[in-house]
């Protein structure tokens, strides 16, 4: 597995690095300006709308794991596709669930490291002006954003492993349904007591990435 | 070392080929020989496990390479077309990604290989020529010391320099360690120089194996002047070519044996000349020009 984390570790470092630093900037953004606009009319009007009106404050961060995780996923496996070097992979001396295992967990550890890093910035960041129970409100609101992404990732390289056009298409049309399960809800903590149904959910996903490994293997072209 | 036996395939409706059965005995070096379209590639890719064929079954190593055990194929060195590797590595990266994968991993004859090549040690893959990424790849093989090789036509893009020095390392390496090699190339002249026996397809079908020696050895392209235009349609004479009634052809008959062939069909014919020719010319003269 280290071989395999060593190999996308060189393929992906700049892409990764970028994006952890894009999207923290982001949430530095988001968090920097409701400061701004805390000391501009006074944390008690945000706390108020956060208690009555639902407000959240990071709706610009909505999308943007979904995004991170389709990037990701279209950085690491076109090239390889593209460039044939999925069957070097292939003719490993390994299992294809290992290899291509090894190659996906090593894009979800990268995400979630991201992922990580921006709930903790914000964490730290909304802390500092709402109340515990407000920050927690807002960050389970984000956390099925997050999960998106992750989800996102899997089924994109499902996409881009598919050798075959039209079940590339067919593949994003079913990608796209699945995906609008993470954002059928804008109500703050909508998602609570389906969180760990969603986790479950992206887990089995993951199964589906080899299921075009097999398909390539097989020439379904 | 390979055996496949009554293979068919399609692509879609279009056949590749039907019922084609061939082996590589072990220690010899095999070069897979056909026109565009043929299914050289095809055929590197239902060995190298890529491509499952609509029947028939390829076996290396006894194992059927569909099933195969991942373990076993330590011992197989696969070369893609146009020497694809992980451009994103350098040459020392690439070398310790894949040392963790062989257990008799030999570093020492990469590293002795990548000497002779002009490139600094940080310089990545994908900034070098199209002949340094060869050496870069034919040494990760011959690094990973498999019994045997498949290369899918490992002359592309390479200028004649490198494509000499590419197959006189390969020869070298094989033939010292008894490897067995199975290529593919579209340069036949590079075939003469590195293959023991060769394969020459044909549009669905194999049309001959035998050793090159052989083919070299019994081969004659025939010349001759026709004194009026007739057709020859003499199975012994393979694809005959008419221009101005010059006829260029060629089978495995002795000239003596040619000549009399044409005289029992009643062909009128003078400056009769028969020659041996090189692998390119014997290919050419079984498949055809078209």
């Amino acid at each position: 597995m280290n071989a395999f984390f060593y190999k996308e570790w060189l393929k992906n470092r700049w892409f990764y690095l970028l994006s952890a630093a894009f999207s923290l900037l982001l949430c530095l953004y988001v968090t920097l300006n409701l400061h701004r606009l805390c000391n501009l009319r006074g944390a008690a009007h945000f706390w108020e709308a956060a208690l009555t009106k639902d407000a959240i404050f990071i709706q610009l961060l909505h999308y943007m794991p979904l995004l991170l995780g389709i990037a990701a996923a279209l950085v690491q496996f076109i090239p390889e596709m593209l460039q044939k070097r999925i069957k070097l992979t292939l003719h490993l001396p390994c299992n294809y669930f290992y290899s291509i295992g090894s190659m996906l967990l090593f894009g979800l550890c990268m995400l979630c490291c991201i992922f990580l890093l921006n709930l903790s910035a914000l964490g730290i960041a909304l802390r500092s002006i709402f109340a515990p129970e407000i920050v927690s409100r807002i960050l389970l609101t984000a956390l099925p954003w997050y999960l998106s992404g992750l989800t996102a990732y899997v089924l994109c390289a499902w996409i881009c492993l598919e050798p075959n056009w039209k079940r590339r298409v067919l593949n994003g049309i079913v990608s796209a349904c699945v995906l609008r399960i993470f954002f059928m809800s804008d109500t703050p903590e909508a998602y609570n007591r389906f969180l760990p149904i969603l986790a479950v959910y992206t887990l089995l996903i993951c199964a589906l990435p080899f299921i075009s490994v097999e398909r390539f293997k097989t020439g379904k072209d | 070392m390979i055996e496949c036996k009554h293979l068919t395939h399609y692509y879609g409706k279009r056949l590749i080929y039907e019922d084609l059965s061939f082996t590589v005995p072990q220690g010899r070096i095999l070069g897979l020989l056909g026109k565009n379209g043929t299914g050289k590639t095809t055929t590197i890719n239902l060995l190298s496990g890529f491509l499952k064929p609509h029947s028939g079954e390829c076996r290396i190593f006894g194992q059927d390479v569909q099933q195969m055990e991942p373990a076993l194929r330590r011992n197989i060195g696969l070369l893609i077309e146009g020497h694809v590797q992980y451009t994103f590595m350098d040459i020392r990266q690439i070398e310790r990604f894949y040392a963790r994968f062989y257990p008799n991993w030999k570093s020492k004859i990469y590293y002795e290989l990548m000497d002779l090549l002009q490139v600094a040690p940080k310089q990545r893959i994908s900034r070098m020529s199209c002949g340094q990424r060869s050496q870069v790849a034919l040494g990760l093989l011959m690094a990973q010391d498999p019994e045997l090789l498949i290369l899918d036509d490992f002359s592309l893009g390479l200028d004649p320099g490198y494509r000499r020095l590419f197959i006189d390392y390969l020869r070298d390496f094989v033939k010292s360690k008894g490897k067995t090699v199975f290529l593919t190339s579209h340069i036949i002249q590079d075939m003469e120089r590195l293959i023991d026996d060769c394969i020459i397809m044909d549009y669905g079908h194999i049309l001959l194996q035998k050793p090159v020696s052989y083919l070299l050895e019994n081969y004659y392209q025939y010349n001759f002047t026709l004194s009026q235009p007739c057709r020859l349609d003499i199975p012994e004479f393979y694809h005959p070519n008419i221009l101005h009634n010059r006829v260029e052809t060629g089978g495995f008959l002795p000239p003596e044996a040619a000549e009399g062939i044409l005289q029992a069909h009643g062909v009128d014919y003078s400056d009769f000349s028969a020659r041996h020719v090189p692998l390119e010319d014997i290919f050419i003269g079984l498949t055809g020009k078209y």
